[in-house]
């Protein structure tokens, strides 16, 4: 195709005696216009001439190129080549209308206005996404993410009652933030090429110390900085192990993660009847903090998400236009030639696991807030869910692509989601189910790798 | 130990093959570490039924790392995490089909299983090859809706196991039917590696790029690799419905987790190329022994926080200590880990039988676990005491007829580089040599020592 750009091509000898043929007849056609206008036979040659070389050009040169776009497909009918093109977004158009007759076949009640709507929505979205998100490089699985952030959000507040309601999107929010915040350090990890499984563990080990601590006697806002302290630097000692074993980050962080919420259980349970539980009372402004009833400044909404919001920002700008920010995508990219730029490997290794860590210990404390009580399996649903928030935001597990900004997107969709699902009165197994099947397809919209033909 | 050190520099290790690969010197060493402990602490386990229980609870775990071993080869990152719940998942619709009188036979159900596995993976290989998102993506989504859909199969653990499984997971006997699915796996994998298939294999993991170019039909090789492993995986479901004897669909996360730790451990790179058969079965026995030793010592209330704390520490530092992996190449040179497992196999045979064989002490140090450490200073002692036992005599007999086997041995290693077969007939006597002393010994020992009194 690109190459029939620069040379005319040649089409086959029918063609070319069918061309040869039009430019004569053509000619013929001006030549008698010409000699019965009566004009001189000089121009009448001329003119001549010129219309042969003209039509025989166009023909060569336009005509040709399109029946060479269709190479071989010279006795192929146009319906059959609008078919090859189409075949993809046909069928798919007819899965999923077969889906949504099954569906309206099957449950009753399923087929009403709302749900055609919807339907017609989703359809909407997916149009939409094929055709515009083609032109978007860059961004396109934010596009996307925020089209399909629009696409749920509309069909749930049409389908379930409250579902736009203040209540339930301060909810989300809520929720949302929680995992926002676990995944900032995800996110850095990978954005440098390297996976950090120990987050939900450092959330539990978080989560119970705190509330040890506190119940030691300590005062609430230093126990809450010693953990903030103590995730940085489990963070650190995360990165500085898994340094020169990056292939195995994932199993040296999954160790340690053992180790952390293996040493702060034993801790916890010395001295005490209940073994592994904690008993103590949150402090009033943690439980402001992230719990539904909170108020920031008078604001009905909790701090939390507050300081989610303020952490994106920083995060997103930070990482777009701060030395470390570019240096991290540096490395993600090619770790040699940042070698040659003097970027020190080490030093954003370790301060990646470094900040993942600090930020897991947040999240931590805050879900200690949120639920008022020290629980060490509280971070659990955290192992692979901020995965998936980074990866269906956008960010290359590879590193080097991608950003805070794509996983917010991430985050949110992946809530408005399960908002969604409990909203149409699922249970937690089949969410999940749906979050599996529902992750490849919104991935393989925008991250798929070229064929390997292309990259010899 | 002629080969100069530069030599084996140069050569990255996996030029070498598996035979004097470095990568399984960290996961033997701990193994025999953990045996020699794991034996002083609770001699049981070297017993016929020790093993036999031993042999079944490490069976699922096994053959889970052979699964994800298969992919892992095949390159792109293709670490299955879904690897677990796929066994769950099996193991889920078993149970209920079962219940359900749909299928009851052996050959049936052996054959459901695999299938079930097979079909999984190859639908993750085509949405791999065709779709073209990163694995462990297709992996992560596979999970996630496995776990869901095995909580609906099945809402909480239950259900009974076809009856002629039911007498499998006794464990009384090291050669059980789990045992021999075991093996024939492994020499399954085995006469795999020999193929051009796995040749193919490796090099698409390696660089999957010059794959293409040399000619490999690289859609055909991975849709293998997948096939395989979801075989393994069907096995491994087997192997756990017949350990549990019932459906447990929560196991998931637990075994993915368990599997790639198990593969990487045992020296595997998750970026592809390299993994080998030897030490994917090392790391998921050592595995299995960190939690064995861990619950022969008593931490009353704490103990499962315990078990955390040093699996995930012995993990690190069994990681970190690869990192000295190419300063033993260098002091050593041309290191040859089959060798270095003759050795410490005799080393820990020899603790194995010191402690298990003299007189009177296996009955005490069976029940004994609380006693600690100390009382290896106790069989010391008893073992001097009763040294006119015929049994140690014939110890010292097998040491002074390997002991010069293997100084051969390194003599011609160090002459020529292939000194294969001599240490596998070793290898292969040892190992008959134990399991032979395993059955028959141990109830000799307890015999004597109670009739000596």
């Amino acid at each position: 195709m690109t190459a029939s750009l620069t040379t005319p091509p040649a089409g086959s000898l029918l063609s070319r005696v069918i061309g040869l043929l039009i430019a004569i007849a053509l000619t013929a056609v001006s030549a008698g216009v010409g000699v019965y206008q009566s004009l001189p036979t000089q121009e009448v040659i001329l003119y001549s001439i010129a219309t042969f070389a003209l039509s025989a050009w166009i023909w060569r040169f336009y005509v040709l190129q399109f029946s060479a776009g269709a190479a071989g497909e010279q006795g192929a009918s146009e319906l059959r080549r609008a078919w090859r093109r189409y075949r993809g977004l046909l069928l798919g158009f007819l899965a999923l209308v077969g889906v949504f007759v099954a569906l309206s076949l099957t449950i009753d009640g399923f087929f009403n206005v709302w749900t055609v709507i919807s339907a017609l929505i989703l359809l909407l979205i997916i149009i939409l996404t094929m055709s515009v998100g083609r032109f978007m490089a860059e961004n396109r699985s934010a596009f996307i993410g925020l089209m399909v952030l629009a696409g749920l959000f509309s069909v749930g507040s049409m389908n379930i009652e409250g579902f736009a309601s203040a209540t339930n999107i301060k909810s989300m929010l809520l929720f949302a933030s929680f995992l926002g915040l676990a995944s900032i350090g995800q996110t850095l990890v990978a954005l440098l090429g390297g996976l950090d499984l120990s987050i939900p563990y450092v959330i539990g080990a978080a989560n119970v110390g705190l509330l040890y601590l506190i119940s030691l006697g300590v005062p609430a806002w230093l126990a809450f900085c010693l953990i903030l302290l103590a995730g940085g630097l489990i963070g650190v000692v995360n990165g500085v192990l898994s340094l020169r074993l990056q292939g195995q980050a994932l199993i040296v962080t999954l160790g340690a993660g053992f180790v952390v919420s293996g040493a702060t259980q034993i801790v916890t349970s010395i001295g005490s009847a209940y073994s592994g539980n904690v008993f103590g009372t949150v402090p009033d402004w943690l439980t402001n903090l992230s719990s539904m009833a909170g108020s920031t400044f008078g604001l009905p909404f909790p701090p939390v998400i507050a300081i989610w919001g303020l952490a994106s920002l920083i995060l997103v700008i930070g990482l777009r236009s701060t030395v470390y920010g570019r240096f991290l995508y540096a490395l993600g990219v090619n770790r040699t030639s940042a070698e040659r730029l003097f970027i020190s490997e080490r030093a954003y290794w370790i301060s990646a696991f470094g900040l993942s860590g600090l930020f897991s210990a947040f999240t931590g404390c805050l879900l200690l807030g949120w639920s008022g009580g020290g629980f060490i399996g509280v971070g659990s649903q955290y192992l692979f869910m901020t995965l998936a928030a980074v990866v269906v935001g956008g960010t290359s597990l590879l590193g080097g692509t991608g950003g805070y900004g794509f996983t917010v997107i991430g985050v949110l969709v992946l809530q408005v989601l399960t908002s969604f699902l409990v909203g149409i009165g699922l249970k937690f197994e089949w969410q999940q189910f749906i979050f599996g099947l529902l992750i490849l397809p919104m991935v393989a919209l925008y991250a798929r790798s070229p064929h390997i033909r292309t990259q010899i | 130990m002629t080969a100069p050190a530069a030599e084996t520099v140069a050569a990255p290790a996996h030029f070498a093959g598996a035979r004097t690969s470095p990568h399984l010197l960290m996961p033997m060493t701990l193994l025999f570490v953990l045996l020699v402990i794991a034996v002083l602490r609770s001699p049981v386990l070297v017993t016929n039924s020790g093993l036999g229980s031993a042999v079944i609870v490490a069976a699922p775990l096994i053959l889970a790392t052979y699964a994800l071993m298969a992919t892992v080869v095949a390159g792109r990152g293709t670490v299955d995490l879904a690897i677990g719940p796929l066994i769950s998942f099996i193991n889920v619709t078993l149970i209920q089909l079962v219940a359900a009188d749909v299928i009851g036979s052996p050959f049936v159900v052996f054959l459901y299983a695999v299938a079930v596995g097979m079909a999984y993976q190859l639908v993750m290989a085509l949405i791999v090859i065709f779709v073209r998102v990163q694995p462990i993506i297709v992996s992560l989504s596979g999970f996630l809706a496995l776990s869901g859909i095995n909580l609906v199969i099945l809402p909480r653990p239950g259900g009974v196991a076809p009856d002629w499984m039911a007498s499998w997971g006794a464990g009384t006997s090291v050669f059980s039917p789990v045992m021999a699915i075991l093996v024939l796996a492994s020499l399954a994998w085995l006469l795999m590696t020999r193929t051009a298939f796995f040749t193919h294999l490796r090099l698409m993991g390696s660089d999957e790029r010059a794959a293409y170019t040399s000619g490999i039909p690289i859609t055909i090789v991975r849709i293998g690799a997948h096939l395989i492993s979801g075989a393994f995986a069907g096995l491994s479901a087997i192997c756990f419905t017949a350990l549990i004897g019932s459906g447990d669909p929560g196991q998931g996360t637990t075994y993915t987790l368990l599997a790639v730790t198990a593969l990487v451990l045992g020296g595997a790179s998750l970026g592809g190329g390299r993994a080998s058969l030897a030490g994917s079965l090392i790391g998921a026995v050592d595995l299995y022994l960190i939690t064995y030793v861990l619950s022969t010592f008593s931490f009353g209330g704490i103990q499962s926080f315990v078990t955390d704390l040093c699996y995930g520490a012995i993990l690190v530092a069994s990681l970190l200590l690869t990192l000295t992996l190419p300063v033993i190449q260098r002091t050593i040179g041309n290191f040859s880990a089959l060798l270095y497992f003759v050795v410490l196999a005799i080393v820990a045979l020899g603790v194995i039988l010191f402690s298990t064989y003299t007189g009177d002490v296996p009955s005490a140090a069976a029940t004994g676990t609380a006693a600690g450490f100390l009382e290896i200073q106790a069989l010391r002692g008893a073992a001097a005491e009763s040294g006119r036992d015929s049994r140690l005599w014939a110890f010292v007999g097998v040491l002074l007829l390997t002991v010069p086997l293997i100084a051969r041995t390194l003599i011609v290693g160090a002459r020529r580089r292939g000194l294969g077969p001599i240490v596998y007939i070793v290898v292969t006597g040892l190992a008959l040599l134990a399991v032979y002393l395993a059955t028959h010994g141990y109830a000799g020992g307890v015999g004597h020592g109670s009739a000596r009194p």
